[in-house]
């Protein structure tokens, strides 16, 4: 019975002081141990030169002059525009006369844009029926990962129907077999020989430099293996089309070929795009088509294992005219043999998770 | 204390908005309805007995749906007067309801698609009093096509006559699409080239869907192949007024609305 009294003494006295007395005066009177030992050797020093670290590390580094248009960098490319195209959220044209900017872009066939930009270049208007046909082809390098992507690449193509491209391509031909040694050279390559000719390079009387091109005949390759170290990368290759059994497709294909390089945007490392040549526009229009459908083809062969397109749309142009003129693409490329292929794919995926 | 009594009720009714009607009652229902799930089943009970207690792990949930965030469905609603860019009168339009109750039903320019409303304007659309345009962006394209100065770009050196094909391909390099049997050029015919037709006007008409007519203004420029020959760029050229080359055609050019101002001004500057 005594201690619940006691008790509530205890915390009538405490409620009394809590009411009356100030709070410093509260804290002042708690009894609270405080000793003081005495530090451990050295660590008075060592926390001291700890400060003086710490002080003498707050001096501001000098930063260089930034120039202006270098500054918020990260904010210039949140603002910059995409380059990647999608006109999926606009309608459909209705009627027979629209105001193309409020509408998805008109799909040409390919012999139609043709026919559209010869009228633009008519002696009747601007008067360059030759001009050269330009093609930008827009690729999406995502890669086989969401954050990988497909690398810059340079490929040459061979075409159906060649144009004057200016430009000197110097082709180096090697076989042992005399007949395709004339067939290459007959074909345009600058220099056709056998194991001759190694031997007058090692002697340095003939430059690799010389050549933009060297292929070459298999069974030349056990005595060309003593030019790999002058080759380096341009060592002919099946890969790079450069090692092969006919030799005058070869030349032909290196020698009238569209040279073309698909280049990733800087920033927008999933936009990569192709801008090529791809006849003038006096040529036939079929002959144009053929050569197109070759490109993308070609194009198409590099693209990733993964679902999705790989181009994304292909533009025609031909200066002096603004035009831009959106191709289809997708009839050259066979589109049922690449759903199969998928299809396939997904299965052996489906396998591999029911195992 | 009778005294004070009269004081107080004038002052109180002299304070005008101390009766006043509640505010804010919430005319319509609020649907907000979550559908839950229970994480953790609950023990079952033998017939007839008392359920089992409930314990703290029974009563945590998952959300199965949240109807507040349930995309609403398109409403239908009938035009009763044309719509840019949605139809004519008594055409039947499913649009989102938020943008239906704002900009058609309020302004009294639709009516729900009711049964009833169905029947009543099922005979306005052959109704022959009411001005039917052929489609839902006619006027659209009517209105943007009379704002276009279009510039005919022509040869300087080799001989030409003006033909439909010149315009409708002058059209497509500015962003319009006009085929070429949708023009009418003027019946007297323009050949050049003639210094003396540059940057003078003429007008043709445009025939939208085969009904709706349009007049467009028309400039011809003359253009060199070579180029130590082109005549040098007018910035705005628009904007400098110019004669008409077929005097007859000077009445159609002025009944032509005038183009109005550019609202930015930094694209005037340039």
């Amino acid at each position: 019975m005594l201690l619940p009294t006691f008790r509530l003494l205890q915390h009538g006295i405490t409620n009394v002081c809590n009411n009356s007395l100030p709070k410093s005066v509260l804290e002042s009177s708690s009894f609270l141990q405080t000793r003081h030992y005495a530090a451990r050797k050295g660590t008075r020093e060592r926390k001291k030169k700890a400060a003086a670290k710490a002080k003498s590390k707050v001096v501001e580094q000098k930063v260089g002059f930034i120039p202006h248009n270098q500054r918020n960098r990260e904010q210039f490319l949140m603002k910059r525009e995409k380059r990647k195209f999608d006109d999926s959220m606009r309608r459909d044209p209705i009627d027979n006369v629209f105001v193309a900017k409020y509408y998805k872009w008109i799909v040409y066939p390919f012999t139609e844009a043709v026919e559209c930009h010869r009228q633009t270049h008519h002696p009747d208007m601007y008067n360059k029926p030759n001009a050269p046909l330009h093609l930008t082809v827009e690729l999406n390098m995502i890669g086989e990962k969401q954050t990988r992507f497909v690398d810059n690449f340079t490929r040459i193509v061979g075409i159906p129907h060649k144009f004057d491209q200016n430009e000197e391509r110097a082709i180096l031909a090697f076989t042992k077999n005399p007949e395709l040694q004339q067939e290459a050279a007959n074909a345009g390559a600058l220099l056709a020989g056998g194991v001759e000719l190694i031997k007058q390079i090692q002697n340095g009387q003939i430059n690799l430099q010389d050549f933009k091109f060297i292929i070459a005949h298999p069974e030349i390759l056990p005595e060309l293996v003593v030019l790999r170290g002058l080759m380096k990368r341009r060592f002919p290759n099946p890969k790079l089309g450069t090692l092969g059994v006919d030799m005058k497709d070869m030349v032909e294909q290196f020698l009238h070929g569209i040279n073309y390089s698909a280049i990733k945007d800087e920033y927008e490392k999933d936009f990569g795009a192709i801008e090529t040549v791809i006849g003038t526009l006096d040529m036939d229009p079929k002959h144009l088509e053929e050569n197109f459908a070759a490109l993308v083809r070609d194009v198409n062969t590099m693209r990733p294992k993964r679902a999705g397109h790989f181009i994304s749309r292909c533009i025609l142009w031909s200066p002096p005219s603004p035009e831009k003129l959106k191709v289809d693409h997708e009839r050259y490329i066979d589109v049922g043999k690449l759903n199969d292929q998928r299809a396939e794919e997904e299965n052996e995926d489906s396998e591999r998770i029911a195992l | 204390m009778w005294k004070t009594i009269g004081t107080s009720l004038s002052v109180i009714s002299k304070q005008k908005d101390i009766l006043q009607p509640a505010k804010e009652l919430a005319n319509q229902q609020l649907r907000t309805t979550y559908i839950l799930r229970r994480k953790h089943p609950t023990q079952l009970h033998a017939k007839g007995e008392n359920p089992k207690t409930l314990r703290s792990r029974h009563y945590i949930y998952e959300v199965v749906e949240d109807t507040t965030s349930v995309k609403h469905p398109n409403l239908d609603v009938i035009l009763t007067s044309y719509v840019e860019g949605y139809g004519n009168v008594g055409d039947r339009v499913s649009v989102r309801p938020n943008f239906a109750y704002n900009n058609l039903l309020l302004p009294g320019l639709a009516v729900y698609a009711s049964p009833e409303n169905l029947e009543k304007f099922q005979n306005k659309q052959d109704d022959k009093d009411i001005i039917r345009y052929s489609s839902a962006n006619a006027l659209y394209t009517v209105k943007s096509l009379q704002r276009v100065l279009l510039s005919v770009i022509m040869n300087m050196e080799m001989p030409w006559t003006l033909k439909p094909w010149h315009i409708s391909t002058s059209f497509r390099k500015c962003g319009y699409v006009v085929p070429e049997d949708t023009i009418t050029l003027p019946e007297q015919p323009i050949s050049g080239p003639n210094m003396d037709l540059e940057n003078k006007e003429f007008a043709i008409t445009v025939t939208i869907n085969n009904k709706e007519k349009v007049d467009v203004r028309c400039r011809i420029h003359h253009w060199s192949t070579d180029i130590s020959e082109r005549i040098p760029h007018t910035p705005q050229f628009w904007e400098t007024p110019s004669e008409p080359i077929l005097p007859e055609q000077a009445p159609i050019l002025e009944a032509i609305p005038p183009r109005p101002p550019a609202k930015n001004r930094s694209a005037q500057l340039n």
